[in-house]
């Protein structure tokens, strides 16, 4: 009989311990031993779930069989043939599934994308709102957090999108802002830029651009902290930075053409174009993201403590400083971990704008795609596994930067 | 030394803190305090005067088209449109008011629906009075019993017929089991024995042991023969799960979703929080891995492949698809919740417990769930109010629950087009709902924190 061990006290081993190890008995104490007890616990537990598993796949091969389908990848390369009204990445329907798997992930990470970062902004701003001295601007922010969460995100959005953005005005009729942006009930019509030079030289040149500027103020702070002034060194760099950028900007404005969204027949041609149904997923969203993201920035600057803004007062710094010198630093501690939440919570509510067809991975893979093939397995794995790569990735940055934020203890 | 000192010094003077000083004149009451707090710099005036006026034409706006201007009594939207064209037309909402509420429900059999919903409330009744004992077992027979009723009620047909016999033995006893609570409440009331002690001098006659639970079993076993057989002369007609619709449907989902959520959940969370690491990674890996999907992924899951991953021969409806898939969905991420309560449980308690010589399930039952769950209340009912808003999701896969329901108006034929009203009907209604909900949720945290 094997002693049972002690360091796992909440593993009752008291019924374990003093059984006689008589014959009659041994597969008993067996039983209420706490080592075996687990492997046996485990190997039931296993057996059971690898049943599971053969049941469940063999009635999946019974019934493909039975309705003569096949199970496998191929379909990826069979050319699809529907058409998707938006998309960032070219497509045309003579392109294969794999390509509408791509389109649908890369509509689903911009809008995200758009919810999240905009979502942030107005959230954090809505949350310090809420606690503002002034009553009607705290009860107003308070009211918009607990009218726009309290109500499903599926009803806002298709709200925005039946009654906002479906009774604009026809495109003849477009509200438009000069000539350069127009909005009517299909979309926003935007003025884009055509360069002759590469978008990749010119997405170099500026980031490179940022880099030089971030790296002249970094190789001058010391000299500015220890003075007070900038060396001369630091203005004949700022007046060579600004005459790179100013030919950058001339070479720049040589080889682009402005390509206006010009009114033909019904519909306009030419700019970048956004779907209605890519606005109202996107208003819907942010303001539905906003809410929840108030509520998390209000908790976090409420648990630091009250000493904190009275100290920052009385150093005599003003609402803003103590805001951003004091308060926020230490709120982000606690703010981090629900906002990582909000925005994977914002991730997977992108789906939802299959409600109103925006084309997502939900609506062009999982509709549009499973009901032309029939590959329901596949494309429920292929579907599922890209949500969870992207929670994955998500939380795992978040919890490098959250770790890097955090008070750094022994 | 010490001790001269302190005898040789006068008695120190108790330090007695100036009073504070009354706010000033100009900060004291209701013009005061707004003068204070909304006027008191150039800049915050400002944002006061600005925030008034916008909230001022919205409120105008909203009044106008909701109210002032809004057609109570109308036809069609035509007619709506004649008598105010920039109001809302309720006349829409109220002649669907019934397929909002009920779905496609027979009109005739809506009473079932009514007196269903009715006996769960009733059924939940005595909860609401402290000194009623055993309310948790009250509460475990509504979860375990009273679906057989409403699913009775609800769907309709005989035993034996349409309904399949357990069903039936099921849903008598639930029965029994609700008036054996009403006959006790009432007898204790009038300071006699409960209802179940009635066989208790006979059964005392027979056997030694068990004497209570045996008279309780017979007692209950007598009533629901009784109701067997006045059920068994009535016949309800029966109504196809597929016509289940509207605001009930959308109570039947979140219900079972709120109801299953905590056991599967407690299961899940103590799965993860094993010491076996085969159940460990199983839980964990169920958990992570519906937490990072979408509901409606989850559901388009249910609905294409259950009917492939089961029997051939299995039976299926939406409904039951969808219910799997809520329940798994919300059982996950409860089970982050009552894991973030396992966690916070100190190390004494189940040290303590061990001590005590109790085994694992006791531990787990009797001492750390019960602490565990009362202190994430506040996230369990955060969870519960997501749930319900989840709920409208199935709208997507074409269940008729309210949402559906509520965009359905816009296809009648006299009400072409009307999309708003019916929405902010919802809006509300659901804002109401789980308003309340958080409300109830913030109160009775407040309550727990007194009682600790």
């Amino acid at each position: 009989m094997i002693q049972s061990s002690t360091s796992k006290p909440q593993k009752s081993p008291t019924k374990g311990t003093g059984l006689p190890s008589s014959t009659t008995q041994k597969w008993m104490s067996l039983l209420n031993n706490d080592s075996s007890r687990a492997v046996i616990l485990q190997a039931i537990v296993l057996v059971l779930v690898l049943f599971g598993l053969w049941f469940l796949f063999a009635n999946a091969s019974e019934n493909l069989n039975r309705l003569g389908m096949t199970f496998g990848f191929d379909f990826l390369q069979v050319t699809a043939g529907f058409n998707i009204s938006w998309s960032l990445i070219p497509y045309d329907p003579g392109m294969s599934y794999w390509r509408v798997f791509l389109v649908g992930i890369v509509n689903t990470l911009i809008l995200s994308f758009c919810v999240i970062v905009v979502g942030t902004l107005i959230g954090t701003v809505v949350g310090i709102l809420r606690l503002s001295d002034n009553p009607l601007v705290s009860q107003l922010a308070r009211w918009y957090v607990e009218v726009v969460r309290n109500v499903p995100l599926l009803i806002q959005i298709i709200f925005w999108f039946t009654v906002v953005f479906s009774t604009l005005p026809a495109p003849r009729q477009s509200y438009h802002l000069g000539e350069w942006l127009f909005l009517n009930n299909r979309g926003l019509y935007v003025m884009t830029m055509e360069s002759t030079l590469s978008w990749g030289w010119i997405v170099a040149l500026g980031v490179a651009l940022i880099t030089a500027l971030y790296a002249l103020f970094r190789w001058s702070k010391p000299y500015y902290t220890l003075s007070g002034s900038r060396s001369t060194g630091f203005y004949i760099g700022l007046v060579a930075w600004a005459l790179v950028a100013c030919w950058a900007i001339w070479s720049f404005s040589n080889s682009t053409s402005l390509s206006v969204p010009t009114l033909q027949g019904f519909n306009f041609s030419g700019g970048a174009f956004l779907p209605a149904s890519f606005g109202a997923a996107f208003v819907a969203m942010t303001v539905y993201r906003s809410a929840a993201i108030a509520e998390t920035v209000r908790a976090g600057m409420q648990s630091i403590d009250r000493g904190q803004h009275e100290a920052a007062f009385t150093i005599g710094f003003s609402r803003v400083q103590s805001l951003r010198l004091i308060l926020i630093p230490q709120a982000i501690r606690s703010i981090i971990p629900p906002m990582t939440n909000s925005w994977l919570a914002a991730t997977k509510d992108s789906s939802l704008a299959v409600a109103i067809g925006f084309p997502e991975l939900v609506s062009v893979f999982m509709q549009t795609s499973m009901n032309q093939t029939g590959r329901a397995i596949e494309i429920i794995f292929m579907v599922m596994g890209f949500y969870i790569f992207i929670s994955l990735l998500i939380s795992y940055l978040l919890n490098k930067y959250n770790d890097s934020v955090q008070y750094k203890v022994r | 030394m010490d001790d001269l000192n302190v005898k040789n010094q006068p008695v120190l003077k108790q330090f007695v803190p100036t009073p504070p000083r009354p706010p000033r004149k100009s900060e004291r009451g209701i013009f005061g305090t707004i003068r204070h707090r909304c006027f008191n710099s150039i800049g915050n005036s400002l944002l006061t005067l600005c925030v008034a006026t916008v909230l001022f034409y919205l409120a105008k706006h909203v009044l106008d088209w909701a109210v002032f201007n809004a057609v109570f009594i109308a036809d069609n939207r035509r007619q709506c449109m004649d008598i105010s064209p920039d109001g809302a037309c309720w006349a829409g909402v109220i002649s669907w008011f019934n397929g909002l509420i009920y779905g496609r429900f027979p009109v005739d059999e809506q009473w079932r629906v009514n007196i269903g919903v009715l006996l769960g409330l009733v059924w939940l009744l005595p909860l609401m009075s402290k000194r009623i004992p055993l309310r948790n077992f009250i509460l475990l027979s509504w979860i375990g019993l009273y679906p057989f009723v409403g699913a009775y009620l609800f769907l309709g047909g005989r035993f034996g017929e349409e309904l399949g016999l357990v069903h039936g033995a099921m849903t008598c006893l639930a029965l029994a089991f609700l008036i054996i609570i009403y006959a006790n409440w009432i007898l204790s009331a009038l300071g006699k024995k409960g209802l179940n002690e009635l066989f208790v001098p006979l059964v005392s006659r027979l056997v030694e042991r068990r004497i209570h639970l045996l008279s309780f079993v017979a007692v209950w076993l007598l009533v629901a023969l009784v109701i067997a057989l006045g059920l068994s002369q009535v016949s309800l007609e029966p109504v196809p799960i597929e016509r289940w619709g509207g605001l009930f449907l959308t109570f039947i989902i979140a219900g079972f979703a709120i109801t299953m959520a905590i056991p599967v959940g407690v299961i899940l969370a103590l799965g993860r929080r094993s010491k076996l690491p085969v159940i460990h990674w199983l839980s964990m890996t169920v958990i992570e891995l519906v937490r990072s999907v979408p509901l409606i992924t989850v559901l388009f899951m249910a609905v294409t492949l259950l009917p492939i991953f089961l029997p051939a021969d299995m039976e299926f409806n939406k409904l039951t698809q969808v219910l799997v898939a809520v329940c798994l969905f919300a059982g996950a991420y409860m089970a982050e919740n009552i894991r973030g309560g396992l966690q916070a449980i100190p190390k004494g308690q189940y040290e303590a417990a061990a001590t005590l010589g109790l085994g694992y399930l006791h531990t787990m039952v009797l001492v750390i769930l019960p602490q565990a769950l009362r202190m994430m209340i506040p996230n369990i009912m955060t969870s519960f109010i997501s749930l319900l808003k989840d709920t409208t999701l199935v709208s997507i896969i074409g269940l008729f629950d309210i949402m559906l329901m509520a965009r359905n108006i816009a296809n009648d034929k006299d009400w072409v087009g009307m999309h708003t009203e019916p929405l902010v009907m919802i809006s509300v209604l659901f804002f109401i709902l789980c308003y309340s909900m958080s409300q109830y949720s913030l109160n009775l945290e407040k309550r727990l924190k007194v009682d600790r």
